[in-house]
């Protein structure tokens, strides 16, 4: 966080910080920057086909459990080296900086069962322009003309499920993260996020309309 | 046609332009006629041109019609004219007209699908209509005059139609049709229909004032969409009928609606819609002598909705259902021995007797009984559900009493109120536990075989988006000891990744009982300890902040087994350090304690150990003592690591339960 709010600081004219001084305050407590981070990674995984093969490989989990470490020794292995540690303010940092976590088992869960059903079902109704993203961090059926009967019915099904994980996921990290009050942040983050990560071609809502990405 | 009668047979070519032709099933408007007859010839070739050809009461409306037949004499001084026929830019269909003194025929066809006209000059208000193979988008008129939001898409029908235009009378189209792989769909997609098909006797009435269609017969296969209702037709006949009176511009009157599908479901009702054609009022009796093929059939796409898409549904019911001013009114279902089985085993209710009556107005009684049920594993035995609705909530008019596991549970003051628009539904209850066997809990919810029993009051408990708050605690006696549970939350019961919250304090366990059950060693002594902020997600726990102690009591011995030491060694990643030489200690059953005490934090799968917090600080500044000794010899155990991955953590204790840690002497 030290070095965020350094470069954040340094890079910003002190003019225009005085001016968002006052919108900052609002969201003062909340790791606005890393929480778009988690979301990121979260989204990207569900939705990104080709990377996949190497996110499974990558998981530090999987890896510590087959090597049979435990105590601090698969402790070493889920964290970067922080620099900061270096300064002797490596605790400090710890406890007093925000962190996003979404690598709870609960998520996780969630996200590899929203990431097959992803690439399962939704990814068609998505090419297909049937579904599009909601600003509030949802999927909805935007044109159900665009899917045959006989899939009708499963997408509706699926969003509802979808739909019903999301909103699971957005209570989640914010409980995960010690802050149950950040839920609705959190929801706004990830709805900007699944936006900002849809392919060309894709449906999102946008004021009261759909606009096509 | 009458015009042909005037064309002089001398002449070769003959034109006449006519502003207007009415007849009782047509107007054609800016018509005009050529024939051309030449000399000596068998046949002439007359062309027809209109600019506009329309069906007064039927907003059937065709432009630019060209039609260019070969013209002969046929028998019985008749004439007859076969060719083919455009309409504006559409492909071009053959007509034939042949008409003498006593019939006027027509045959209208393209590909396989053909419409034959008949009508004799005896009866001229009668003409027999006869189509074959018909293509239902040359019906699309007729569609969209019921129902302007949708179209055809596909789909053949045949129908041998009797069509009456009698002089101030209304028009009246009667007859059989067969339908096959009909599909249709409203332009905004929310009502869809494909491969359907059927038979149906239609008889269709219309004056300017009102219009009347009856359908009567079966339908045969296919499936459709209305809205979230998804209905897949079953591959025997249904039998449909249908009387629609549409006033004016008015909504239209369903005041009969049936539907026959064998034992699985049976309706009968009436239904008005408004202009919008949105639902106005319904009444509807329904019957399901056999409710297993309902789900596949009928339900698939509400259960769905709510993740419950393989629930089973067995037994039989009977259902009203009155819907006034466009809001349900009321609803009275009737079970007879109805089982509802979730296959993911998170619910089931066997032996449903009784009736559930919701009323949005007066009051109404009803009381459902069950004889067993389960939820998530836990088995409950039969009881009765006394309910009140009234107002548009339904409520329990007595507690209700529900036996679990050798106690029960009772629900006092009961509310619920449905969901209403973009509000969920909402309910409030009290809860009184009495007397439930922890032992059959523990074993039920896959946990060490605790003994207790479990009661408590819970005056206030709320239901609302997906998430029940409790209000109060439970408390158990529990191994001589008492455990307490508050600030109660159950969030997403049913739904993604049900998870529970709670504090609980431990008071004074007798540690012997606790430890024989978790084969665990021995020790003997009493414990306290707080977990507070506990979540479960998924029944797996991701955070609390845990803390144990032991309580000295005089004339309370303190012993730890050597077993003991070292599952609490191998567990918190701890050492201990004794006055003995390390191999002496395997000379030693147990030893004595001053004090026992461990925590642990759990934040992101990782447990932030504690211990003893008055502990005489050792070599290491990180470490923590566990186990303080007393006496001769004596022996302390020492974590060194304060931060431990929480899965690792849980599959030693987990080995230490199933007894898979050797005790190691070094």
């Amino acid at each position: 966080m030290g070095t965020l709010l350094q470069k954040r600081w340094m890079g910003m004219p002190v003019v225009g910080a005085l001016l968002l001084s006052a919108c900052v305050t609002i969201n003062v407590y909340f790791p606005a920057a890393e929480a778009k981070e988690a979301a990121r990674e979260f989204v990207e995984k569900v939705i990104d086909e080709s990377d996949k093969v190497n996110m499974k490989d990558a998981n530090p989990k999987d890896a510590t459990r087959k090597q049979g470490g435990g105590g601090m020794a698969s402790l070493d292995r889920r964290f970067d080296f922080d620099p900061w540690i270096l300064l002797g303010i490596g605790s400090a940092h710890a406890q007093g900086a925000p962190d996003i976590t979404i690598k709870t088992p609960a998520i996780q869960a969630i996200q590899a069962r929203m990431e097959s059903r992803f690439n399962g079902t939704l990814r068609g109704g998505f090419d297909s322009g049937a579904l599009g993203f909601t600003s509030d961090g949802l999927i909805s059926v935007r044109d159900a003309g665009k899917l045959e009967l006989k899939d009708r019915v499963g997408m509706n099904g699926a969003v509802a499920d979808d739909n019903r994980d999301r909103k699971a996921v957005y209570r989640e990290v914010a409980v995960a993260n010690g802050h149950p009050e950040w839920e609705s942040q959190i929801r706004e983050v990830f709805a900007k996020q699944w936006i900002s990560s849809a392919r060309s071609g894709w449906w999102y809502q946008s004021g009261s309309g759909w606009k096509q990405k | 046609m009458a015009l042909l009668a005037l064309a002089p047979a001398q002449a070769r070519v003959a034109q006449a332009r006519i502003a207007r032709i009415t007849t009782a099933a047509a107007t054609l408007e800016q018509v005009r006629v050529r024939l051309h007859w030449p000399a000596d010839a068998d046949a002439g070739t007359l062309e027809l041109w209109a600019g506009r050809v329309h069906a007064p009461g039927m907003d059937i409306a065709y432009q630019d019609m060209h039609w260019r037949c070969s013209l002969q004499r046929s028998a019985r001084n008749g004439w007859r004219c076969v060719g083919d026929l455009v309409s504006g830019r559409g492909k071009p269909m053959r007509l034939a007209v042949e008409f003498d003194a006593a019939d006027t025929r027509a045959v209208l066809g393209r590909g396989n699908g053909t419409i034959a006209l008949r009508r004799s000059a005896a009866t001229p208000d009668l003409t027999s209509l006869d189509l074959t193979q018909v293509p239902v988008a040359w019906a699309q008129v007729l569609l969209a005059r019921a129902w302007p939001d949708a179209r055809f898409n596909s789909g053949t029908f045949d129908a041998k139609l009797k069509v009456e235009t009698p002089a101030k009378r209304p028009l009246r189209i009667t007859g059989p049709v067969t339908l096959r792989n009909v599909g249709l769909e409203t332009a905004d997609a929310s009502v869809a229909g494909e491969h359907l098909g059927g038979r149906f006797a239609i008889d269709y009435r219309i004056t300017p004032a009102r219009s009347l269609i009856s359908v009567d017969g079966d339908l045969r296969g296919g499936e459709f969409l209305a809205g979230n209702t998804y209905v897949a037709l079953p591959a025997t006949p249904i039998g449909l009928r249908i009387d629609a009176v549409q006033a004016g511009n008015q909504g239209w009157d369903l005041p009969r609606i049936e539907w026959r599908d064998g034992a699985a479901l049976r309706a009968e009702g009436s239904a008005a819609f408004g202009v919008d054609a949105n639902l106005r009022s319904l009444d509807l009796s329904v019957h399901s002598a056999d409710m297993a093929p309902l789900r596949q059939r009928y339900l698939s796409g509400w259960l769905g909705l709510f993740g419950m898409g393989a629930t089973d549904l067995l037994g039989a019911m009977d259902l009203r259902l009155q819907v006034r001013n466009g809001r349900l009114a009321a609803v009275d279902a009737t079970l007879h021995d109805v089982d509802i089985r979730d296959p993911q085993q998170r619910f089931v209710f066997d032996g449903l007797e009784g009736d559930v009556r919701y009323s949005a107005g007066a009051l109404v009684d009803s009381t459902l009984r069950w004889q067993a049920g389960k939820l998530y594993g836990l088995d409950f035995d039969a009881a009765r559900l006394p309910f009140a609705s009234e107002n548009g909530t339904l409520r329990f008019r007595e507690d209700a009493r529900v036996p679990l596991l050798g106690g029960s549970i009772h629900f006092r003051n009961l509310v619920i109120r449905p969901p209403q628009g973009d509000a969920g539904a909402d309910i409030r209850f009290g809860l009184v536990l009495e007397d439930i066997d922890f032992g059959r809990l523990s074993k039920a919810l896959g946990l060490p075989a605790f003994q207790g029993r479990l009661s408590g009051t819970i005056p206030n408990a709320r239901y609302a988006n997906e998430r029940v708050d409790f209000d109060g605690g439970l408390s158990m006696q529990l191994f001589d000891g008492r455990v307490a549970f508050t600030s109660l939350v159950l969030e997403r019961p049913f739904g993604t990744a049900p998870s529970l919250g709670a504090d609980i304090a431990v008071d004074d366990l007798d540690l012997l009982r606790l430890t024989e059950v978790l084969g665990f060693g021995k020790i003997t002594g009493r414990l306290d300890g707080r977990i507070d902020g506990l979540r479960l997600v998924d029944w797996t726990p991701v955070a609390f902040n845990a803390r144990f102690i032991t309580d000295a009591r005089r004339g309370v011995k303190q012993r730890i087994s050597q077993r003991a030491v070292q599952n609490i060694s191998s567990v918190g990643d701890a050492s201990f350090i004794t006055s003995l030489q390390g191999r002496l200690i395997g000379l030693f059953d147990d030893f004595a304690y001053r004090r026992i005490g461990i925590g642990c934090r759990l934040v992101n799968e990782v447990c932030a150990m504690s211990g003893l917090t008055d502990s005489q600080p050792s070599q290491a500044g990180n470490s923590f003592t566990i186990v303080s000794g007393a006496g001769v010899p004596r022996l302390h155990v020492v974590g060194f690591n304060r931060q431990v991955d929480w899965p690792t953590l849980v599959e030693r204790l987990a080995a230490v339960g199933s007894g898979e840690v050797k005790p190691i002497v070094e």
